[in-house]
């Protein structure tokens, strides 16, 4: 059923074409915009958009060096450039940079010992929230079976302490009414006690 | 004269906040009614005079009064008057009164709206708020004093706001972000105070809700503001940087969310109770920590204000004394404190604590990303960099069993849940959610784009869970058409909420993938083609604001032979500031995005434009607007508003039916 | 062992604290270097007044120099003259790197040196001539070999051509001392390597014979 309704999407995207084509060619004479920087391929192309987008202005704030014109990152872009089209890979382009401005210069950080905690401390924090978890519910569930008429006890306790707190504090309230003689008018009225 | 006032109205109100501080404190250890009564007219007035002394500062900026150096640094006589006011919290000066506004002023409604509330826990609370106050009034009165005159000397015109700001976008999205931010500080003084008293029932939690609630309703819209500010203002379509200053946003936002969750589970069914508290105390922890980190110049970031060790060391000094007291009174109280658990693995209670830690985790993920670097250095290891690939990589791990727990979470019962009645409507929901996102996929024809096929996926999940659980909570309460009214208003709020969070990751997973650009050149006449959209630039001429120059370039869409729009960008130049600013093109529809960005000129003559098409874009923001409704809908819940009677007969009524 | 427990967030916010507090020292815009113990990497620039006399790695080689990067566009290395020249009188060798801006051609710039000799004489008659020589660099090639962000900067080489230390910012009388101590160092364990690698070439240069 998919093959069919893609394959009609495709007699309409030959559709599309064809207007597409008449479009171009009738009512305005435009000449289409060249790229600002010229690659083999698109693949050359999404390698330096990502390269820029990862690598970082030693010189700004915080800015990758695609975003920046600082004198720094306009250099550093043509470099990106030129090593892209002389065929060299994302690793090889970031090695180059690396070699000359440090770990600093990318926003991926390296994996090593001191920067391992950055993908185990998150890994460890889940484990270890999962663990006290289960151990809590497992305890609870023990409690429970062994002494589930004194756990009624303590539900009823619990709720009799609320109504106290409640009881209380409207008690309080009141001899705030009785003190604050100013303020008796609006209590009362608002709450018909 | 006016500043003199504002001064003095901030000097009164640093006053006020100190009694605030200590009077309620001798009263809840004496038992003096009187001292704990005066609690709300010390948090009134304190709020008064703050507002008096933010109300002059704006004052003094309208009418560009250049002696007040802070005016003469962040305005001028040219900026457009909306603007003049808005510089009023431009600054670091000027936004930390505003701080203390919102903050006081966060103080007088829980003064005024703690009736219901226990006396002695009212004074408490209003006690830890107003040591808060005496905090931050100080910082701005002794510290970074927005009144100051440059008296005799003073120039004739002012050095202009920063272009970045003068946006709509930095009209409303500090005020809002700051009440958020603020807000937690609420919670966290509730949090306190039952610290304090030592007493932990559900009833806390029933009273921190609502208060958590409207703090987490702001902090989003703000957060989301701040997005879009940033995708209109920056000029290269982005909307999120992973920048230490947006970070220090959402860390507060994680958990704030997190704790959000986790009051429901200690109001209903009373457990949770430490985890509970330690997470008001980090929400409000982590709005200091961002405070600390944008004002003391520790990390570099585009947004951080203008530096000085000594305030920053001032803020730590402050952030040790409230987080490191209240963590210290956390650990001496909270261990003594149980609760009784009676649920089991397959039930709500453990899956809220499921979104706990995936929250959790991901405001640890954020917090390392942000602070590693800073851990680094200073241990000697070297300089590091951590950016969007770090965060992009982990958010993709973190949003998937997320996204799965949240579809299933509300069709699951407190205490425990029988899997067999849940089988049939949740394939049914899984279902839907495959035939939606594949079916789109497919239409779209770009199965390829694994990721986008994801987050769609989840998305269609947890959206097609929530509505389905609406419909069937409907049914159970007495038919669709007559249930669906009888639904309370927080559960709509929920629902809304969870949309939303559906909405946001489709919006963010289709942006992410299917978004496409060029770089190109452009002489008047040429045509660029990007997805089907033809951009033709058809003029490009020099600009004249009030207090900018530049140029703008107009633009032709046409997509398949019609007219789609006309875009307008620009390039501003700030004389005054020697800045330039790219003021983008959008065409917004809820599928897509047309975004254009003027760049400079070349030979020619000619325009660098950077021209972007980015589906679902508008999602992002539509999600994050559609969770904060949902927060609204939940604080015009009916049992928010019931007075001390209300909740004396509804506590006894859960008693009967409890007992019964 | 649960009371434990509950202070653990407590111990882990004052460590926290303690880094914020240490970060409050330490200037967030200074990142080390990639290029210290690492060899002055090969280039083959000509001098700024004589461009056809052309300099390398090897040719610098075999005394201890600071390499200071400047440009006439950048005002802390003006500033930063009056101080070198002074160093330069107690007998420190400094050898310039010129930073030459991008020209942007859309608006008729062009690199001309005959102004910048002229220019450069000018100032550095007002200022004071810290320099032995000075390298020109107009394609920013061995700056960016060298990580420069921007100017001043200044490398300190050994006799070896190894780099030594990368100093951002300007040299001024507060943070000379460390670097000039350096700079002593180098030139001692210059002086013992030398009577050793004077015997090498010679036995080199015997056995050539």
């Amino acid at each position: 059923m998919l093959t069919k309704f893609q394959s009609k999407l495709q007699k309409l995207q030959w559709l599309k074409t064809l207007l597409l084509s008449l479009v171009l060619l009738t009512p305005f004479t435009t000449s289409a915009a060249e790229e600002l920087m010229q690659f083999k391929d698109a693949q050359q192309q999404a390698l330096y958009r990502e390269l820029t987008a990862e690598l970082r202005c030693p010189k700004c704030q915080n800015q990758n060096i695609a975003d920046s014109n600082a004198v720094v990152a306009v250099d550093m872009r043509e470099k990106t450039y030129q090593l892209v089209q002389q065929g060299q890979n994302k690793e090889q382009v970031i090695d180059f940079m690396k070699q000359r401005y440090g770990d600093f210069v990318h926003y991926q950080p390296p994996v090593q010992w001191s920067t391992i905690w950055l993908w185990l401390a998150p890994l460890l924090l889940v484990a270890g929230l999962f663990f006290v978890m289960l151990q809590k519910q497992r305890k609870a569930q023990s409690d429970a079976g062994e002494q589930g008429a004194g756990k009624i006890m303590a539900a009823d306790q619990e709720l009799e302490q609320q109504l106290q707190a409640l009881i209380n504090q409207a008690m309080l309230n009141q001899t705030n009414q009785t003190s604050q003689t100013n303020q008796t008018k609006h209590q009362s009225a608002r709450e018909p006690d | 004269m006016m500043p003199e006032i504002g001064q003095l109205s901030l000097i009164f109100a640093f006053a006020l906040s100190v009694l605030l501080a200590l009077v309620p404190v001798y009263g809840s250890y004496s038992g003096n009614v009187r001292a704990l009564l005066l609690a709300k007219p010390l948090a009134i007035g304190q709020f008064l005079f703050s507002a008096i002394a933010m109300a002059c500062l704006m004052y003094a900026f309208y009418h560009s009064d250049f002696t007040v150096i802070n005016v003469a640094s962040n305005s001028s006589s040219m900026l457009p008057w909306y603007f003049q006011l808005t510089a009023s919290f431009g600054s670091h000066e000027g936004s930390m009164l505003l701080w203390v506004t919102i903050l006081t002023f966060w103080t007088a409604l829980v003064a005024v709206f703690s009736k219901s509330l226990p006396l002695l826990m009212q004074g408490r609370i209003l006690a830890v708020l107003g040591f808060i106050c005496v905090g931050f009034i100080a910082f701005s009165l002794f510290m970074s004093n927005p009144f100051e005159r440059s008296l005799p000397f003073f120039p004739v015109e002012g050095r202009d706001l920063n272009p970045l700001l003068q946006d709509f976008g930095m009209i409303v999205h500090p005020p809002l972000l700051y009440v958020g931010y603020v807000g937690f500080a609420v919670s966290f003084a509730f949090a306190i105070a039952a610290l304090w008293g030592g007493k932990f029932d559900s009833t806390w939690a029933r009273w921190a809700r609502p208060w958590t609630l409207a703090a987490w309703l702001f902090l989003t819209l703000g957060i989301m503001l701040g997005s879009w500010w940033a995708y209109n203002e920056l000029g290269w379509g982005g909307w999120w940087f992973w920048d230490p200053v947006e970070n220090a946003s959402f860390m507060p936002w994680l958990v704030g969310t997190a704790l959000l969750h986790s009051l429901a589970v200690t109001e209903k069914r009373g457990t949770f109770k430490s985890w509970t508290v330690l997470l008001a105390i980090a929400a409000f922890s982590l709005s200091l920590m961002g405070a600390f980190l944008v004002r003391s110049g520790v990390l570099v970031s585009v947004h951080s204000f203008a530096s000085d060790p000594s305030r920053g060391l001032y803020l730590l000094a402050f952030l040790l004394l409230v987080v490191g007291g209240s963590l210290f009174l956390y650990a001496l109280r909270m261990n003594a404190v149980r609760s009784q658990a009676r649920y089991q693995l397959f039930s709500r209670e453990v899956l809220l604590w499921g979104n706990n830690v995936f929250l959790l985790t991901a405001t640890l993920v954020v917090f390392l990303g942000t602070l590693y670097p800073l851990f680094h250095k200073e241990l000697g290891l070297g300089s590091i960099s951590i950016g969007e690939p770090f965060f992009n990589q982990l958010f993709y791990y973190l949003v998937i069993p997320f996204s799965l727990l949240l579809g299933l979470g509300p069709w699951v019962r407190w205490k425990q849940q029988q899997l067999p009645p849940l089988l049939k409507p949740l394939t049914l929901v899984a279902l839907l959610a495959l035939t939606i996102a594949i079916g789109y996929l497919a239409a779209t024809q770009s199965l390829a784009a694994n990721l986008a096929l994801l987050g769609c996926l989840l998305g269609a999940w947890v959206g097609m869970s929530a509505i389905g659980e609406v419909y069937q909570r409907a049914q159970q309460l007495g038919g669709f058409s007559s249930g669906i009214s009888r639904l309370q208003a927080s559960h709509w709020g929920m629902t809304f909420a969870h949309i939303g969070f559906a909405v946001l990751v489709i919006g963010v997973a289709m942006t992410k993938t299917l978004s496409v650009e060029k770089d190109v050149r452009m002489k008047i006449g040429d045509t660029v083609e990007l997805n089907g959209y033809h951009f033709t630039l058809t003029d490009v001429y020099a600009l004249n604001g009030p207090n900018y120059g530049g140029q703008a370039a107009e633009l032709e869409v046409y997509s398949e032979g019609e007219k789609v729009t006309h875009l307008h960008a620009e390039k501003r130049f700030y004389p005054l500031q020697k800045t330039v600013m790219t003021e983008a093109a959008v065409h917004a529809r809820l599928s897509r995005d047309l975004y254009v960005a003027l760049g400079e000129e070349l030979s020619g003559p000619s325009w660098a434009m950077r021209v972007y098409v980015k589906p679902f874009v508008r999602w992002i923001w539509l999600g994050g607007v559609l969770m904060a409704f949902g927060a609204l809908l939940a604080l015009l819940d009916k049992r928010y508003r019931s007075s001390t009677v209300k909740v004396r007969e509804k506590t006894a009524e859960i008693a009967g039916v409890e007992h019964a | 062992m649960r009371k434990f427990l509950f202070f653990i967030p407590f111990v882990l916010f004052i460590a926290l604290a303690a880094f914020l507090f240490s970060g409050l020292f330490s200037d967030p815009r200074q990142h080390g270097s990639a290029l210290v113990s690492k060899t002055l990497p090969a280039f083959e620039l000509p001098d700024l007044m004589a461009p056809t006399t052309l300099y390398n790695a090897e040719k610098l080689k075999g005394k201890v120099y600071l390499l200071n990067v400047w440009g006439l566009w950048c005002p802390t290395c003006n500033a930063e003259l009056g101080f070198l020249t002074e160093l330069r009188k107690q007998g420190i060798d400094i050898v310039g790197l010129y930073y030459v801006q991008p020209q942007d051609s859309a608006f008729g710039e062009s690199f001309d040196l005959t102004k910048l000799q002229q220019d450069v004489v000018k100032k550095l008659q007002e200022q004071g001539d810290p320099y032995r020589l000075n390298i020109l660099d107009e394609k920013r090639s061995l700056i960016f070999d060298l990580g420069v962000t921007g100017a001043p900067e200044t490398f300190l080489i050994d006799a070896k051509g190894q780099i030594r230390a990368h100093h951002v910012g300007d040299i001024n009388p507060q943070n000379w001392p460390a670097l000039g101590a350096q700079y002593q160092a180098l030139l001692e364990e210059a002086a013992e390597h030398k009577p050793t690698a004077e015997a090498a070439t010679t036995a080199g240069a015997a056995y050539a014979n």
